[in-house]
């Protein structure tokens, strides 16, 4: 199909005399238009990007906006705190102030991934259903997010991510530290030099 | 003894079918082509967000895994915009084979007084230079937030994404978010890579 027909130019011999000449392949040699095109694909595929990224959209509550109505303070009974620490840590105290006397005791550890999602899990679950919805429908449970300076970026969109799959509508990403979550946390959130 | 020789045939394989291939895959890969820029190595995090970044309109500050910060406009007259106004906001004025150089370049990392220099670089050397980052502080009044202001005085309509490095630390991403937040700009984009939810995960 793709062969080309050579015909014309040089296939007759001599003037008058019908010399028929030998039949000569019609065939083209193709490897080195293949080798081309398969060089030519390998540097294409290296490089292009194949996918696309995606984006998160994050919106943080405006700093300048003047607080007119106080807004009510959050019970420790409905919150989950995360702590994200170094090398990949998550802290988190579930339902419990960091000022209170148990607090260094509740103060679990665990991995982001499926073990994180699982603990946002049970607790959202424990806390709905102790607590009733408020009266704009939303759900109790809040999650607040502590980055440490130690974190990652990295882990950060980890999180917000965790947020988007369990479905946590209510979450707050503060980089405050209160003093007695400093004192919880303890040289866990110290950088190592 | 009749010893039957072949005929010597040089084996031919038909070739017309992966050529066929070859070529397909070629003008694929040529057409969804798009390169990867070679401006600071950056390797996102991934999310299982499904929403694709804006190919235009766009402002990019980036944070590589050291914490430096780079930035970036997509639109070339948008570029050279902006160097204009940044040039007008701090007293510098900028040649106009500096701006047409400058618009060349998808994002960079200096600081206000290395820029001119850079940009009499010859090109070979440019790319050679190691950049420092644009200065960023935790107060939000530092270079970054003039460039900012800079980019959005010369396309009011630019979107923001920020993208991180997986191993960039926290306070980096924070004094970033001071400078914007100190302009009153609350929502921006997180560029990520795409990653599969997990199982059971349901989109309403």
């Amino acid at each position: 199909m793709a062969a080309i027909e050579e015909s014309g130019g040089g296939g007759h011999g001599k003037g008058g005399g019908k010399v028929r000449g030998k039949k000569m392949s019609t065939r083209v040699d193709m490897t080195p238009m293949v080798d081309l095109g398969f060089l030519l694909i390998t540097f294409f595929m290296l490089a292009t990007t194949m996918s696309k990224p995606t984006s998160m959209s994050l919106a943080v509550p405006d700093k300048t906006e003047d607080q007119e109505k106080p807004t009510e303070p959050l019970k420790a009974s409905k919150v989950l705190t995360l702590f994200m620490g170094a090398n990949d840590d998550v802290y988190y105290l579930d339902g419990i102030a960091a000022d209170d006397d148990k607090a260094p005791t509740e103060l679990k550890t665990t991995r982001y991934g499926f073990d994180l999602r699982s603990v946002i899990f049970a607790s959202q679950k424990r806390i709905n259903a102790a607590n009733p919805k408020d009266k704009d429908g939303n759900d109790a449970f809040v999650v607040v997010i502590k980055p440490t300076d130690v974190s990652t970026y990295k882990n950060m969109v980890d999180v917000l991510d965790e947020m988007a799959i369990t479905k946590t509508k209510r979450y707050a990403l503060v980089d405050a530290l209160t003093d007695a979550e400093k004192k919880v946390l303890g040289d866990k959130i110290k950088p190592k030099n | 003894m009749g010893k039957v020789r072949p005929k010597k045939h040089a084996p031919h394989t038909d070739m017309t079918a992966m050529t066929d291939v070859a070529f397909l895959l070629l003008t694929f890969f040529i057409m969804t082509a798009t390169f990867k820029s070679n401006d600071a190595e950056i390797t996102t995090p991934t999310s299982i967000s499904q929403i694709k970044v804006p190919d235009d309109k766009i402002m990019v500050i980036s944070i590589d895994k050291t914490g430096k910060v780079f930035f970036g406009v997509d639109a070339q007259p948008t570029r050279a915009a902006m160097l204009d106004n940044i040039g007008q906001a701090k007293g510098i004025t900028f040649t106009d084979a500096e701006r047409a150089k400058f618009a060349l370049q998808s994002s960079f990392g200096l600081p206000l007084n290395q820029l001119k220099p850079w940009l009499n670089m010859p090109k070979e050397q440019m790319s050679q230079v190691k950049q420092p980052g644009i200065p960023v502080d935790s107060t939000g009044a530092s270079e970054l937030a003039d460039w900012v202001y800079a980019a959005r005085k010369a396309d009011s309509g630019l979107r923001i994404a920020l993208k991180g490095d997986n191993l960039s630390k926290f306070p980096a991403f924070k004094d970033v978010l001071a400078n914007l937040q100190s302009q009153n700009i609350n929502k921006f984009n997180l560029i990520t890579g795409s990653e599969q939810a997990p199982a059971g995960y349901t989109n309403e």
